[in-house]
């Protein structure tokens, strides 16, 4: 879980949020997921949800739309009976087609990660017993054979139907026949409403959408044929012309009687939903500022006295406020830049005092990354402590390495005068980037100090500095 | 600096507030010939004023959307009663790159941004009036990254547009790290005169360099 449910639970909801808190709170408004709630205080309410996950219609280990698949999730039972009882039911009336169908169009689709974890707890609660954790794990060529054996059995059904009607049974084939068509051509057509949710999960590829379009106009002419064939059945071919071309217009009149009714319909609801989305827009900003901006304009209010508190408030607010507006991707956090930033602005404010950030370049933040990150850490505490703003920050990440620059314009400190006992310096800073094979240099300008690290791309011998790290923290 | 008396600026922005504490904090280092709140009233007091700086907001009202870089645009050739470019300095509150390629490329000659000090902002100002570059940190930063010299590419005569020269990237990278004009010429044992021929090679790098970075970094990314 990325979000830590405690600290957001904690955080006030308050101006103390544009120091820092803020952006977890927005996270967790965004994606109310009920599903990564912390375990609440009955566990009853958890075990329920496991007993009986939501019928759905899983998108794996499916043989045809997965409502058998869904249906032995949702009931416990294994897979293969729920199978075998639907289509012993579809033998003799067809129930079991029927209610496959009426699942189909009913349950929603689901995938992956919207039900692994559902999954995951129904298939580990020992009180069901039901295998069900074998279901989703089906391997492809199974699942193909299971399908061969269903195109098997329809055409077994098939092959039974024409001997029987051999056989002198009258099945009124003229019927059945074209009923079968238009149910063919309606399931090729209605299966591109899952293909299209997928899709949605997915991004559909420009290929894929043309087979889909194929599929549609076969599924829609299979299924228009096959209701012209069972209403024209017996009639001659200029008999059928004739209906036809009433049918057309009566169609046409309708078409043309609908159509700008129907518009005015779908751009109503166009306007309507664009019009709901802007509202949540701006409750979504509103509910930001509200939390942000007027709470740090209400506290810059109350300490007007305090020019340094203002500044650092107004500091705050203003990083805040741009990470909002400009935020990148999320996931950049794990980045050595992301990290610098984080640090400095950690540093800024705990002290006040502005720290300006420059960096180029960027890569994954790794362990010899973080050792960096902390030893400027170290010096940015030592520059705003003791030396004096405009305090700066360079990061510079090449193929050669990664060299990081703090720079204030205090009096500045030569390293013969810092007293052995002092260990922020020495230990924090020199020590710290030495032992991850890096260098620090400490140079006194004309006017303020600079801090050098730089650390080459090369990694030298990890362990013993993974095991030095550790000593460190203890 | 080599001028005793005020440089006559003309205050480009749309927020009153800000123009009214800028002239405030300015004093009588510079002189406000004038103010203009968008694009159009900004190209009109230009080209009566025709002053040697323009202080351009980079997001204004008005012209035809583009805030700053019409207001560039619409003073194209103008020239100062004494015979000099009339140059421009973008002051900016947004850190976007989209926002200072733009401008720097319409021609500004500098790009600061609006928490820089009094100081700062009088001596970028002398700066430019001079027909120097004024580069802060930040954009700087955007220098070394967008020509890929942080990445170690490296310009094998100066004369290449797309790409820094060594001695480029070593002012740039000092500039980024928060030197003044004087801190890098002590570092690198050249002139103040020097540091800004380089400077401005590099300005004039970035408003003719079709290297593509230069455009599809600004598009892609933000600068931090």
């Amino acid at each position: 879980m990325r979000v830590d449910p405690e600290l957001t639970l904690k955080a006030p909801r308050g101006a103390l949020n544009a120091l820092g808190g803020s952006r977890s709170v927005r996270q967790d408004e965004l994606m109310p997921t009920p599903y990564e709630r912390p375990p609440a205080p009955g566990p009853s309410l958890d075990e329920r949800r496991a007993a009986r996950p939501v019928l759905s219609r899983p998108a794996e280990g499916r043989v045809v739309a997965g409502v058998c698949a869904g249906l032995a999730q949702h009931l416990g039972w294994p897979v293969s009976v729920v199978r075998v009882v639907l289509a012993l039911l579809s033998v003799p009336t067809g129930a079991g087609v029927v209610v496959y169908l009426f699942l189909w169009a009913l349950a929603p689709q689901s995938q992956g990660g919207v039900v692994a974890g559902r999954r995951g707890r129904a298939a580990m609660d020992p009180g069901l017993g039901a295998p069900a954790p074998a279901l989703p794990d089906m391997p492809e060529e199974e699942r193909r054979s299971a399908r061969v054996l269903l195109v098997g059995g329809l055409l077994l059904a098939g092959g039974l139907v024409v001997v029987a009607q051999n056989a002198g049974f009258n099945l009124r084939l003229g019927v059945l026949v074209p009923l079968l068509v238009v149910a063919t051509g309606a399931i090729l057509a209605w299966s591109q409403l899952d293909d299209a949710q997928r899709g949605r999960w997915l991004g559909s590829q420009e290929g894929a959408r043309r087979f889909s379009v194929a599929r549609l106009v076969l599924g829609a002419v299979l299924a228009v044929a096959g209701l012209v064939i069972l209403a024209t059945r017996g009639r001659s071919l200029a008999a059928i012309w004739d209906i036809g071309l009433a049918t057309l217009a009566v169609l046409a009149g309708a078409v043309l009687i609908a159509a700008p009714w129907g518009l005015r319909v779908w751009t109503e609801l166009r306007r309507e939903q664009a019009e709901a989305a802007r509202a949540t827009e701006r409750a979504d900003i509103a509910a930001h500022l509200h939390d942000s901006v007027l709470q740090t304009l209400a506290l810059i209010q109350r300490k007007a006295e305090d020019p340094t508190a203002v500044a650092q408030l107004a500091r705050a607010q203003e990083r805040e406020l741009r990470s909002w507006l400009y935020a990148g991707p999320a996931g950049s956090d794990a980045t050595l830049a992301a990290a610098v930033a984080e640090v400095s602005h950690d540093v800024e404010d705990l002290h006040g005092i502005p720290i300006d950030l420059v960096a180029t370049g960027d890569r994954p933040l790794d362990e010899r990354g973080q050792a960096l990150v902390r030893a400027l850490r170290e010096s940015l505490l030592n520059a705003v402590r003791h030396g004096r703003p405009p305090v700066s920050v360079y990061l510079e990440v090449g193929p050669a390495g990664v060299e990081a620059f703090v720079r204030d314009h205090g009096p500045g400190f030569e390293m013969e005068e810092i007293p052995a006992d002092r260990l922020g310096v020495r230990q924090s800073v020199l020590g710290r980037m030495q032992r991850h094979g890096g260098t620090a240099r400490i140079r006194r300008l004309e006017d303020g100090t600079e801090v050098a690290l730089s650390l080459p791309a090369a990694a030298p011998e990890t362990q013993p500095t993974a095991a030095e790290e550790h000593h460190e923290h203890a | 600096m080599s001028t005793p008396e005020p440089v006559a600026v003309v205050l480009v922005d749309d927020h009153r507030m800000f123009r009214s504490g800028v002239k405030a904090e300015l004093g009588d280092t510079v002189r406000i010939v004038g103010e203009a709140p968008d694009v159009d009233t900004a190209v009109a007091v230009i080209r009566e004023q025709r002053p040697p700086v323009v202080l351009l907001d980079v997001h204004l009202p008005g012209g035809n959307g583009n805030g700053g870089v019409d207001v560039i645009h619409g003073c194209r050739g103008l020239e100062t009663p004494t015979g000099q470019p009339v140059r421009f300095l973008a002051l900016s509150v947004s850190d976007s790159a989209e926002d200072v390629i733009a401008v720097i490329r319409a021609g500004a000659r500098g790009y600061v941004t609006k928490t820089i000090n009094a100081t700062d902002l009088t001596t970028a100002v002398r700066r430019v009036a001079d027909g120097d570059a004024v580069f802060s940190p930040r954009l700087a930063g955007f220098v070394l990254d967008a020509f890929g010299a942080a990445a170690g590419e490296i310009a094998e005569v100066d004369e290449e547009l797309d790409r820094l020269s060594a001695r480029e990237r070593e002012v740039m990278r000092l500039i980024a790290r928060g030197y003044q004009y004087k801190e890098v010429a002590k570092e690198l044992f050249i002139s103040v005169k020097t540091v800004e021929t380089h400077v401005s090679s590099v300005l004039r790098k970035l408003q003719l360099s079709s290297r593509h970075e230069l455009t599809a970094w600004a598009m892609g990314r933000r600068l931090l």
